[in-house]
């Protein structure tokens, strides 16, 4: 294969699934989508192994193979025009409000080459909450509707009737046709490009052109292993707490680095939880893979052959890996993240220069209320007051970039914007001083966010997250962020604490939301510090 | 004066390139170095030169001329080189790092060991007022003149050059950013002042925001600059109108482009990319890649269908700018750039550039560090005496001077230095056009490389070989085809108004014919020729939150604009959701004014006696042919190797190349196996 033609195919692939990507965030109805960038999509093999990739959410990608996978586990004939949907955890999904799509995409001979995959954040998927995440839920089926493969769509067109016993079992019917129509624009969208890609280069052509281009990334990601220096790593992370009385949850990683090889053994993790903190399958695996390739270049290609040097053991029945009907839709967040902090904070001792200090954690909250200018029931999402990026061996951390499972992908949306569609009063967004973990490096910031709820009549807050008792992990000799503090600011003056694991916070028109966001962890030993930065902080009120 | 001179002028890094055409309609290129401190001493200096080849002088010219259009690096350079002005930002209080945030977006989502640029203004001269308006436009807090009164005190008391105002909601109401802009222009008179109303009234505040901070950055130098033209211009005799290209490849008059500074940050290299789309209609091609090298940068854009790509929402030094404009690929490293070693001890050439002072260590101006003019000319494909037709001689000695501690580090000859200094900078302009085409899903061996610049013909046919293009070509213009390109460009503005209503609720007529009125109006001030006036709106659908631009044209009511939604919906995104809530978000009406058809063709420069020169290519030495390019017959073949000279440019054609003169003014080269 000439290098000019990989390199456009390559390319082509890429300009794909970012084509794809456009299409969904222009024409998603949800907040979650449109606004703050909560899917992903990518292309296939036959067989389901991931070939491109566009730059979303990083803890989706590793996962999307595995919805493929179910396809076809599932499906003896695949015909062209199928539509193929899941959500289910246990079958190819990775938790309940993570839709998919999974359309098939064939050559002009027939022959089923691609998988054109989209999978988006629905903002309610039913279960005893609103807004997909129960604090309180122990088992799968109070989290929410558990949509194994199904077939959504043939003969081009959508099954109506499945479509509307989805659209049954959400609070929001209107928003959640809306966001799989987008999704199905996209997966179509896709699919039509990389047919005109098969028209011009023919079948085998391009095969040949994805086989090789899977073949580099593997070669590239085997170089860059093979400068540590061999060994065996342990790192552990741990939970605040399950929701449900249980603290410290352990997350172990014993890392062996052999030659172009990685072994991450994941077993010594504690037992399965009873809140929703537990993983599935394909999440844990995704959780390994985000790790990895963090610590790889950025120019690596993040495909199935970068993945090929990585090997991952986890024992059934612990918090990574859950049986099945168990709660697990937090774990895109947690215990993903701290899956993450445990492999990095092994692999540090073996390439400090790569590992960074610990992003943010996760503290969500949904609102759900009624909007008095529109005179029907809203679900706004937080993705506001974002925590602070990790510090690293190049500089400081980035100021409210975000969480490890998104790395700055996630974007809090315009608060003008914000202010129009949801009956909420941004008093005050700005920077928290003194949250980012101390180091050579500083991590960066977190955030304060004052937010006035104009419900009308009391509105209901969910929480889900982790991360008020541990803070970002500091690298490297760097010092741990600060963690999260969120709480309601009531009439009557007093202030009450935000668990980040609790349901039905009752809060009354025009009372407040406190939030002040986790930093980041710190990079290297603090007394390294360049006066002229000590002196920059104080001067800019970064450190106060 | 229908008959006089219109006239171009682009400012590069290096050099300012003026074209004229002649009330004949032939052209005149003339060269005058950049003057990089005020750049329009070279525009002055260009002029005057242009009058001199034409038997005028400069006040003749002036005199007879009825249009000039000028493209500037001013901003472009103050944002990449992070030289802007020192900027305070009045903003809401309680929000203060809106443009830090990013809306918590980091590029690059896999290398999270990226540091994190540091913001245009630092925060602690972005100075909160106490103001806020409610998202339906009502006061949640009144403006309060004490705080203002404060942030304005800071503001001076820092040395802020310019005020970059930004309230929340000011796209739905400016009363208060406008009594803040007042009072800024009031306490700090010589500053210059931008309020985000006025610079982008759209919803966004990231959006809004930056590129108001971006126009406050670049604003005091650009119009500093664009006035002192004017001023100059007029003293030495010009009375007509001086109109700036912009980002979006369209020109307007000085004062429109010196109050938004910041429409000019593609302004140098638009005029490139108008040439260019004006050649595909005249033949060259519908597929081309232009590759402007100058003696800085080099630009790179794609024409795809005869068309060039315009977006919304570029950044520039990494920073946002939600305007229109075209899609152009920038690299920084052009003639002038620097060979060096770097961190790992291997040869890199540029991003630091010798620019037009000192110039190549050739130009014998004091330059004492190796530039690729300065390998050129060691491997012998400049000639010494001839550059820039004569007025510049080259000083190899200086060039072997500068080049030789490069040679000894790297452990080999200058002439071998001066090759991989060659040899590197062709592989970066290769992967430039690999950006701006293949990264972009487009295959780049089924265009045509356009080359134009003073210093794209020396390298365009290793970089055409390199990508396995086929073809290139060099129109006869080439060092001054920017210039040339600003001619063709028509006045274009837009006026707009958010509306966030459906179609049924809007006055379309009352509201289009208002746009239109206004449109009108504002181009009756500096343009009294033909109009064309489009209308179009940014529409959704009432859950999403980016909108869609919708062509207008022709719909005369409601049904019409929801149908035209639905249309362009399924087309951009496979499917339209009809039974729902539709937004018409704003209404624009964009206004071309048309400035007139023109052509120009280059004076044939007298032939020459075909020469010969000694050069070292790929390790050999050999004798090659010299041919004057601007003398070339129409029709004429020629095969390479050989080289082809005019006063301002060189092409070199490589083993195996076959060119022809194109008698519409181009030379088109297939490229050798």
């Amino acid at each position: 294969m000439d290098p000019i033609t990989l390199a456009v195919i390559d390319n082509r692939l890429r300009a794909i699934v970012e084509e794809m990507g456009e299409a969904m965030l222009r024409t998603s109805y949800s907040q979650i989508l449109n606004s703050s960038r909560d899917f992903s999509v990518a292309l296939c093999s036959a067989e389901g192994a991931l070939v491109a990739q566009a730059d979303h959410i990083p803890v989706h990608v590793g996962a999307l193979g595995f919805a493929v996978e179910a396809v076809l586990a599932r499906f003896a004939e695949i015909r062209p025009g199928d539509v193929f949907l899941l959500n289910d955890p246990y079958h190819g999904g990775s938790h309940l409000p993570d839709l998919t799509i999974v359309l098939p995409v064939f050559a002009e001979d027939g022959a089923r080459c691609f998988f054109s995959v989209v999978r988006a954040h629905i903002t309610d998927v039913g279960g005893a909450t609103h807004g997909g995440y129960n604090p309180e839920a122990t088992e799968i089926w109070q989290e929410g509707i558990r949509i194994p493969p199904i077939r959504l769509g043939e003969g081009g067109a959508l099954r109506e009737d499945l479509l509307a016993m989805l659209c049954a079992n959400t609070r929001i019917p209107r928003d959640v046709r809306g966001d799989l129509m987008a999704m199905v624009g996209a997966a179509r969208l896709g699919a039509a490009r990389l047919q005109e890609l098969l028209a011009r280069h023919g079948r085998q052509g391009l095969l040949a052109a994805v086989a090789a281009i899977l073949d580099l990334a593997e070669a590239h990601a085997r170089r860059i292993l093979a400068s540590w220096p061999d060994g065996v790593y342990r790192g552990e992370a741990f939970l605040d707490d399950d929701g449900h009385g249980r603290e410290d949850i352990a997350i172990r990683a014993t890392c062996t680095k052999q030659g172009g090889s990685l072994h991450v053994d994941l077993s010594e993790s504690d037992p399965q939880c009873a809140g929703f903190v537990n993983s599935s399958y394909p999440n844990m695996v995704s959780a390994v893979r985000m790790a990895f390739a963090f610590l790889l270049d950025p120019e690596v290609s993040k495909n199935e052959g970068a993945f090929r040097p990585l090997s991952i053991t986890a024992r059934p029945g612990s918090v990574v890996w859950a049986e099945e009907g168990r709660a697990v839709t937090l774990c895109t967040s947690h215990c993903s993240n701290e899956i993450v902090e445990a492999i990095i904070r092994a692999l540090q001792q073996a390439c400090p220069e790569r590992a960074m200090g610990g992003w943010g954690r996760r503290f969500r909250v949904a609102i759900k209320g009624r909007d008095p200018r529109r005179g029907r029931g809203f679900v706004w999402h937080l993705f506001h007051a974002r925590p602070g990026g990790g510090a690293s061996s190049a500089g400081d951390g980035w100021n409210a970039a975000g969480e490890w499972h998104s790395a700055g992908g996630l974007k809090f949306g315009s608060i003008e914007m914000a202010e129009v569609r949801f009956p909420l009063f941004f008093a005050r967004h700005e920077f928290r001083p003194n949250s980012g973990g101390a180091g050579k490096h500083r991590g960066g910031l977190g955030c304060e966010l004052l937010l006035r709820v104009e419900a009308e009549g009391p509105a209901i807050a969910n929480t889900a997250g982790d991360g008020a008792r541990h803070g970002s992990a500091g690298i490297a000799g760097g010092a741990d962020g600060l963690p999260h503090r969120y709480s309601i600011l009531r009439h009557d003056g007093s202030e009450r604490l935000l668990r980040t694991k609790e349901a039905g916070v009752a809060i009354a028109p025009g009372e407040s939301l406190h939030i002040l966001s986790a930093g980041g962890g710190g990079w290297g030993p603090p007394s390294e510090r360049d006066p002229a930065a000590i002196a920059a902080d104080r001067r800019e009120g970064y450190v106060a | 004066m229908s008959g006089g001179w219109r006239i171009g002028v682009d400012v590069g890094g290096t050099f300012t390139d003026v074209i004229g055409l002649d009330p004949d309609g032939r052209s005149h290129l003339a060269k005058a170095p950049t003057t990089p401190e005020d750049q329009s001493e070279g525009v002055l200096e260009g002029l005057a030169r242009l009058a001199a080849a034409a038997g005028l002088t400069l006040a003749g010219l002036l005199a007879a001329t009825r249009r000039i259009v000028h493209g500037t690096t001013v901003a472009t350079n103050a944002l990449l080189e992070r030289k802007g002005a020192r900027v305070a930002m009045l903003t809401t209080e309680g929000h203060r790092d809106v443009i830090e945030m990013r809306e918590g977006l980091k590029p690059a989502r896999y290398d999270l060991r990226m540091p994190p640029p540091p913001p245009l203004v630092p925060r602690h001269l972005r100075l909160p007022v106490r103001e806020r308006l409610r998202a339906d436009g009502s006061a949640e807090v009144p403006l309060d003149r004490a705080s203002l009164d404060a942030a304005l005190a800071a503001a001076r008391e820092a040395g802020a050059e310019a005020v970059a105002v930004c309230f929340l909601h000011a796209w739905r109401d400016p009363t208060h950013e406008q009594a803040a802009a007042a009072a800024a222009r009031a306490a700090l008179p010589a500053a210059f002042v931008t309020a985000s109303h006025a610079v982008l009234p759209e919803i966004k505040e990231f959006e809004r925001f930056s590129t108001t901070v971006v126009n406050a950055y670049v604003g005091p130098l650009v119009a500093r600059y664009l006035m002192r033209l004017d001023e100059r211009l007029r003293a030495a005799g010009y009375a007509g109108p001086l109109f700036i290209i912009l980002s979006h490849g369209g020109v307007a008059p000085v004062e429109e482009a010196a109050a938004r500074a910041v429409a000019t940050a593609l302004s140098g290299p638009a005029g490139g990319v108008a040439a260019a789309v004006a050649l595909a209609r005249e033949g060259l091609g519908q597929e081309l890649v232009t590759f402007d090298m100058g003696g800085t940068s080099t630009d790179i854009a794609l024409i795809a269908g005869g068309e060039a790509r315009l977006g919304r929402g570029r950044e520039v030094g990494g920073e946002r700018i939600a305007l229109e404009s075209l899609d152009i690929v920038t690299l920084g490293a052009g003639g002038g750039s620097i060979a060096h070693l770097g961190p790992a001890g291997t040869l890199q050439v540029g991003p630091e550039s010798a620019g037009a002072r000192p110039g190549p260590a050739c130009y014998g101006r004091g330059g004492t560090r190796p530039t690729v003019t300065d390998a050129n000319l060691l491997l012998g494909l400049l000639d010494p005496d001839h550059f820039l037709g004569g007025a510049q001689k080259l000083d190899r000695a200086a060039a072997e001077a500068a080049m030789a501690p490069l040679a000894a580090a790297l452990g080999l000859t200058i002439e071998q230095a001066a090759e991989g200094v060659r040899r590197l900078v062709n592989a970066r302009m290769a992967d430039g056009v690999r950006v701006a085409t293949v990264r972009r899903g487009v295959d780049p061996r089924a265009a045509t490389l356009l080359a134009f610049g003073g210093a794209a013909g020396l390298h365009a046919s290793a970089v055409a070989r390199d990508l396995g293009m086929r073809r290139f070509a060099v129109p006869l213009f080439a060092a001054g085809l920017s210039a040339w390109g600003m001619l063709l460009s028509d006045l274009r503005f837009e006026v707009a108004r958010s509306v966030n209503a459906a179609p049924e609720e809007v006055d379309l007529d009352a509201l289009f014919a208002a746009l239109e009125a206004e449109a009108r109006a504002r181009m009756a001030a500096c343009h009294d020729g033909p109009l064309t006036l489009t209308r179009s709106a940014d529409m959704r659908y009432g859950e999403q939150v980016f909108e869609i631009p919708v062509p207008l044209d022709g719909c005369r009511d409601a049904a019409a604009v929801r149908a035209a939604f639905h249309a362009r919906h399924r087309a951009l995104f496979t499917y339209a959701l009809e039974e729902d809530e539709v937004v018409l978000v704003t209404a624009r009406v964009a206004a071309i004014g048309h400035l007139g058809e023109v052509a120009g063709r280059p004076l044939p420069a007298p032939p020459l006696a075909p020469g010969r020169r000694p050069v070292l290519l790929g390790g050999h030495r050999r004798e090659l042919p010299v041919l004057r390019f601007d003398a070339l017959p129409a029709g004429t073949e020629l095969a390479g190797p050989a080289l082809l000279e005019s006063a301002t440019t060189t092409i070199l054609l490589e083993e195996g190349d076959r060119a022809r003169m194109d008698p519409r003014g181009w030379l088109l080269v297939e490229v050798g196996p």
